[in-house]
Parts: structure tokens; sequence; C-alpha cells
């Protein structure tokens, strides 16, 4: 094994393990007052929205809102079948073999 | 750590359990006492790491046609089966190890390689902090130590069940162990085997990670409120990319449209 890459390798572990470590490790002993508390309850719904939006609507790493991107055809009826059912798994369901049908017919 | 009688009962510090039996050393707090002790450690074990290893499943469905194909472009770089497999084992990032195999690929020194990283994963200092008022009955060295499995997958998962669950050990690390397994060993196939695989997107897989988003997204949203920061995020996040477009590559966007609607939350009246 090549010894810069292993330096590297352990620079990257560093890099993407202390920002995921160091707040638990830091703020825990803190009691947030309830307004931060608040605020950090808006975090997941705005990450997952952004996250929905990303991956929809700039699958490719640019943002590509166009009747070309078949993403977003098959995000309406997985949307339906989500809000509808609720369901993690019959949404995965739906959404994957929509876009299967969808690669295998527009190659 | 004995408690004596008049000893302040904090609930979810851990104790001894025959100090939870004692009723008399803790009356007042027993029951809560013993129900922290009981999530931390207790019978549950099992139950609750299954519910983290089944909520893991759309992840690792996820995971595996990512984890191929990173093993084979590192194959494709230089890098052999162990180094690609020992690079998923210690950094766990989708989005940096692929940034990782493209610098190396073009000559990238390892500062430029290891700062990419850090400013891909600068979003977890914000994940990691969300999840700080669910983890308070978790021994603080044991909760950052899981915390290293955070990716935006898993913090999703994580976030919506702790809406109306009680964070545990087992569930937290079924959750982000058996979705971190799928990674090491999908990587470990792909640039093993990987380019006698077929086109994964044929399976229609490229549409895992954003089914998973969209389902997480519908249940998160408990509260018009909570739609109008979805909102206003989706909208910031899509202007900051259009406006910006190499905020994309380490997704600045989501960070600077997160902190942008969720003060907007707390400012819009209730």
């Amino acid at each position: 094994m090549k010894m810069e890459l292993v330096w590297i390798i352990i620079g990257m572990a560093l890099a993407t393990g202390i920002p995921r470590f160091l707040p638990v490790a830091v703020l825990s002993r803190f009691e947030f007052p309830e307004v931060v508390k608040e605020w950090l309850s808006y975090v997941p719904p705005a990450v997952l929205a952004a996250l929905v939006a990303v991956s929809i609507l700039a699958p490719q790493g640019i943002v590509e809102i166009t009747l070309a991107n078949r993403y977003i055809w098959v995000f309406i009826p997985t949307l339906a079948v989500a809000v509808y059912t609720k369901s993690p798994f019959y949404t995965l369901v739906a959404g994957i073999a929509l876009m299967a049908l969808l690669n295998n017919l527009f190659v | 750590m004995p408690l004596y009688p008049g000893e302040k009962c904090i609930p979810g510090k851990l104790l001894p359990l025959k100090v939870i039996n004692h009723k008399n050393d803790c009356s007042l707090n027993d029951f809560r006492l013993y129900k922290a002790y009981k999530g931390v450690l207790g019978m549950n074990v099992k139950i609750e790491a299954w519910t983290g290893i089944k909520a893991a499943v759309p992840v690792i469905l996820a995971y595996m046609p990512l984890g191929l194909a990173f093993g084979v472009l590192a194959n494709e770089v230089g890098l052999t089966v162990s180094e690609a497999t020992l690079m998923s084992a210690l950094v766990f990032t989708g989005a940096g190890q692929y940034i990782a195999i493209g610098l190396l690929a073009a000559g990238g020194s390892a500062f430029t390689i290891i700062m990419a990283n850090f400013l891909v994963n600068i979003r977890y200092l914000l994940f990691s902090a969300s999840l700080v008022p669910h983890l308070k009955k978790i021994p603080t060295g044991l909760a950052s130590v899981l915390m290293l499995g955070l990716t935006d997958e898993t913090y999703a998962v994580a976030a919506v069940h702790l809406r109306e669950n009680e964070a545990t050990v087992p569930y937290l690390a079924g959750l982000n162990l058996s979705s971190y397994l799928s990674w090491v060993a999908s990587t470990c196939l792909g640039a093993g085997i990987g380019h006698m695989i077929a086109n994964t997107d044929q399976l229609g897989l490229n549409f895992a990670l954003p089914a998973m988003y969209t389902i997480l997204l519908i249940l998160v949203i408990s509260s018009r409120k909570h739609l109008a920061v979805a909102i206003i995020a989706v909208v910031l996040c899509l202007l900051i990319a259009f406006l910006f477009p190499s905020t994309l590559g380490n997704l600045s966007n989501i960070i600077a449209a997160t902190l942008v609607a969720a003060t907007a939350g707390v400012m819009i009246k209730r």
C-alpha cells in the first residue's frame, strides 16, 4: 500500500470525522434555550426539502429544470405515492420501478 | 457511582441496576430513571437494533450501487482493492471520496484532497448539532462516536425517527452500522469485480436516494410551519445553486438555505 495514500486517507478520515463528532461531544453538556431547540427542530425539514430539490432538479450537479430531466417525471408520481401511503417501502418501490421503466424505454 | 440518600437524581444518568431497585434511594425519579436506564442498555436492545436495521434498508439499497461505482472508479484511478476498501472503511463519505479519487487522478496534492473533504463535510456540524437535544440520555462519549456514522441519508432517517421516538444506542448503531457496512462491502465488491456488473441505472437504483428523501420529507412535515420552512429551503437552495453553481459541489447551498429557512421558521408567527 502506498504510504502517501494512507496519509491522505487518514487526513480525510479526520476531515470527515471531526465535523460529525465534535458538536455532540462539545454541546451535549449544555441545555439549549427553547428558541434554539425550536430552531434546531426546523433543520430536518429544511435539509430534507433542499435534498429533494437538489436530487430531483440538479441530478448531475447542475440545475436542470427541463422536460428532458426524467427525475422530474418520476418524482411527480413518487410524491403522490409518498403522500397517500406515507410508506417508505411503497414510495421506494414506486420510484425505483418507474425510473427503471424510463431508463429502459429511453436509453 | 453510588447514590446516597438525598442526592439529586438526574433522569438519564446511567446508574447501576441495584441503585435503581433501591426504592428509598431515589423514590421520586425511580420510574424515570428505570426508563432512562432501559433506554440506554436494557431489554429492548434487540427490538431497537432491528428497528434501526430495518430503517436502514432503503439506505443500503441506495448505497450498494454508489459503493460499487466508487469501487470501480477507484480501481480505474489506480487504487488497489484494499486501498479502496480502506478509504471507505475509514472515511465513509460518498461525495468526499468521489472528489478524492478525481483529485488523485488529476495529481492533486494531499492538502487539496483533505481540504476539499473538510469543505464537503462542514454541513455535518449542523446535522450533528441538531441531534444534540435528542441524545441527552446517551453517554456523551458513546453518542459522539455514533455520530461518526452520520451521512445525509442516516441523518434524515434518524431525524424523522427521533421526532416521535427516544434515541437509543442500539437503534442508532443498527441504522448507522448496517449502512456503513453496506458502503464498505459494496466498495470492496466494486473494486474487485465491479467491471463485471451491469449498469445499475437499468434497475432504476439511481432513483433510490431521491425517493427516500421524498418520503422522509413527507414524514417530517407535521404542520403548516414545517411546510413553510420546507418551501423556503427549496426556493433558496435552488436560487443559490442557480446563481453560484459551484455551491452544488459541496452542497453549501443546502447549508445556507437551511440556516435561513430555520431562522424564518422561528420568526414566523405561530
